[in-house]
């Protein structure tokens, strides 16, 4: 049985601020004879959900990913085509909405549980834990207007997690919080998915769709574009469609005189990808294509996390790698084997410049995106070879 | 789901939201409900003195139950018109029957003028015992008036909720209009004085007209149920005034259906 069913699915918005909801607003426009802009926030889409499945939807920011669940969970109402859901509907969209300041820890337990359609008996039965793991045992009879934003976000997940629907929302609820609180995250998705849950998975860290997801979708300006097995999916997306809507800050500058023209990134079977795993071996194909002869040029990288943290940067001077001179079009290979950067989303940066640094042929900051998934249970940013050893024992 | 239905299916929320409503209206002043008592019997004091000053006497008791049954419905104006704009948050992020929002602070207005009718009754009938009378055994009746009061003032907060949702003026327009309704609903006065002025003007179809106001049927039939010697107009302008305080809140209700589903747009 499929758990949500979409057909020929659109949205449209008023474009707000060009319409102000006032009397003014409205003569205006009245008078003007205008028709009231329209923004496609979904349009025409299509698919089915079976029970069970866990599915990521990405997409460039302002693409419709959030307008999608919106209309998933009913609180909006599609402008045409139909949605349904078979099932009791919870969506883990912002952690504390529907919290009323003036009221209590305690008071807003119930308050927020019985928005989020938990019954009393139950959280009768749960207040217990819900404070404790929200850590506001001495705060529970304290307006939450002053709690600090972390014990509010911490009530917020504690008491929605006690949620127990037949399909659960998630938009992006993981981006917030310390690591503790994102594994703990984690930890209660995998519990839902033990439980023949379904799940909707809104998210930019692509190594949490990769690694959570059965199937993927790709929404684009309001399309669904691609769907189908995450690491496809999301190679797709890295290919052709991240970066759009912002938040990808890539520059780029040089006199071109080599012109860096394509790269590929190349998994440990010889196949091209946009996700790596820790451990194995990473290769980027740089194409490139000389204008001029270049005497001695320096070909260097460097890697950033998602959120702009330098990682490591090197280049083939620094490697002692000796070009001697190129002209027109060639392929040179960068390897990093074994690859210690644990999961996330990065980019790598590319430069070409003069062997004393005074050219800069072409440079690319922050222009190609790939994933790293970490099948291991290690936690962490990056992998340091470790082992140990029992030295003494009485 | 019919309405009963969806609101039964969501009785907790419902009076848990009453009870928010309840808890945060008074929170961080000293005098706490104490406010929901004194403000209608300041004005009660004002009125009358005001009045006196006028030459025109309009007895105290009179005077006590419009302001009560007034602050009732002025209050449902003013929380109604942002239960649904105040909640932008709570619309969007979560899916629950919207009606539960405009129900809920109708209920909480309710409950509130409920507890200040606990105070008004004995203020009442020491009043009325200074002159000899008491509260007649009509007085029984009066929950069957508080329905229609009630069912006339969910019907106000559903229209007014949906609407300022698209129409942000209101807030404004409301100010002017409630002060309008003020002064054509007997509350400082009584009907008995609309009466002199219709005979003196020779127009007694003006008397039937002001009736068809249904918070002069309210207000009016609260006082002809408690006080020994009140009058309750009975003609073609008072039925027609209850009949809109019973069923307004049909017409309100289908316009509140019809714009809910684009709320969450709107924030």
């Amino acid at each position: 049985m499929n758990a949500i069913e979409t057909r020929n699915l659109s949205k449209s918005y008023r474009l707000q601020g060009s319409e102000p909801p006032t009397m003014f607003g409205k003569l205006n426009r009245v008078f003007r004879r205008e028709k009231p802009k329209l923004l496609w926030a979904l349009s025409d889409v299509s698919f089915d959900v079976r029970q069970g499945e866990t599915i990521g939807v990405i997409g460039p920011n302002g693409s419709g990913k959030s307008s999608l669940l919106s209309l998933i969970a009913g609180t909006t109402a599609p402008t045409s085509g139909t949605v349904t859901a078979n099932g009791r509907i919870s969506s883990l969209l912002e952690l504390g909405a529907g919290f009323h300041s003036e009221l209590t820890g305690r008071e807003n337990i119930f308050l927020n549980g019985a928005i989020l359609g938990i019954p009393k008996a139950i959280l009768r039965e749960r207040f217990d834990s819900i404070v404790d793991f929200a850590g506001i045992r001495e705060f529970l009879d304290m307006p939450v207007k002053f709690y600090s934003s972390g014990m509010y976000v911490r009530l917020g997940f504690a008491i929605a997690v006690e949620m127990d629907p037949n399909i659960l929302l998630i938009d992006e609820v993981l981006a917030v919080g310390d690591t503790a609180f994102q594994i703990k995250c984690l930890a209660r998705i995998r519990d839902f998915q033990r439980r023949g849950k379904t799940l909707v998975l809104v998210s930019h860290a692509l190594q949490t769709v990769e690694e959570f997801c059965d199937r993927v979708f790709l929404i684009h300006k309001g399309k669904l574009v691609a769907e189908g097995r995450p690491a496809e999916v999301i190679f797709k997306y890295l290919k052709s469609y991240m970066g759009e809507g912002g938040g990808l800050h890539a520059v780029e500058y040089g006199n071109r005189d080599i012109e860096i023209t394509d790269v590929k990134f190349i998994n440990p079977s010889g196949g091209e990808t946009g996700t790596f795993t820790t451990g194995e071996a990473f290769t980027a194909e740089v194409s490139y294509n000389a204008r001029v002869r270049v005497d001695r040029p320096v070909f260097g990288f460097a890697v950033k996390t998602g959120n702009g943290f330098y990682v490591f940067g090197s280049n083939t001077q620094i490697a002692g790698y000796k070009l001697d001179s190129i002209e027109g079009q060639g392929v040179i290979r960068l390897k990093i084997n074994p690859l210690t950067l644990m999961q996330g989303n990065f980019f790598l940066s590319l430069s070409v410049h003069s062997w004393d640094h005074s050219v800069q042929y072409h440079r690319q900051e922050d222009w190609y995106p790939f994933v790293v998934k970490n099948p291991t249970r290690e936690p962490g940013i990056f992998r340091l070879n470790s082992e140990w050893d029992l030295v003494s024992k009485d | 789901m019919s309405i009963p239905a969806d609101i039964l299916a969501h009785r907790e929320l419902l009076a848990n939201l009453v009870m928010r409503n309840l808890k945060s209206r008074y929170k961080d002043s000293v005098l706490g409900f104490l406010w929901s008592i004194l403000t209608p019997l300041f004005m009660a004091l004002i009125y009358m003195v005001f009045l006196r000053i006028l030459a025109r006497g309009v007895p105290m008791t009179e005077i006590l139950i419009g302001v009560f049954a007034w602050q009732f419905m002025v209050q449902c104006v003013f929380n109604g018109l942002t239960c649904i704009t105040d909640n932008g948050n709570l619309i969007k992020k979560v899916s629950f029957p919207r009606v539960i929002l405009p129900l809920a602070t109708t209920i909480s207005n309710l409950i509130n003028f409920l507890l200040t009718l606990v105070v008004q009754f004995p203020l009442v009938a020491v009043l009325l015992g200074l002159h000899g009378q008491h509260i007649n055994l009509a007085a029984l009746a009066v929950p069957a008036v508080i329905f229609v009061h009630f069912f006339f003032c969910f019907g106000i907060v559903l229209f007014l909720s949906c609407s300022n949702v698209y129409f942000r003026d209101l807030e404004h327009l409301v100010n002017v209009l409630v002060t309008a309704f003020f002064f054509i609903t007997p509350v400082m006065y009584s009907y008995a004085m609309v009466e002199q002025i219709a005979v003196a003007y020779n127009l007694p179809v003006l008397a039937q007209v002001y009736m068809a106001n249904p918070m002069a049927v309210i207000i009016s039939a609260y006082r002809a149920l408690i006080l020994p010697d009140a009058v309750f107009p009975l003609g073609m302008g008072t039925y027609a005034g209850a009949a809109i305080a019973l069923v307004f809140v049909f017409p309100a209700y289908r316009l509140f259906k019809k714009l809910q589903s684009n709320f969450s747009d709107m924030f």
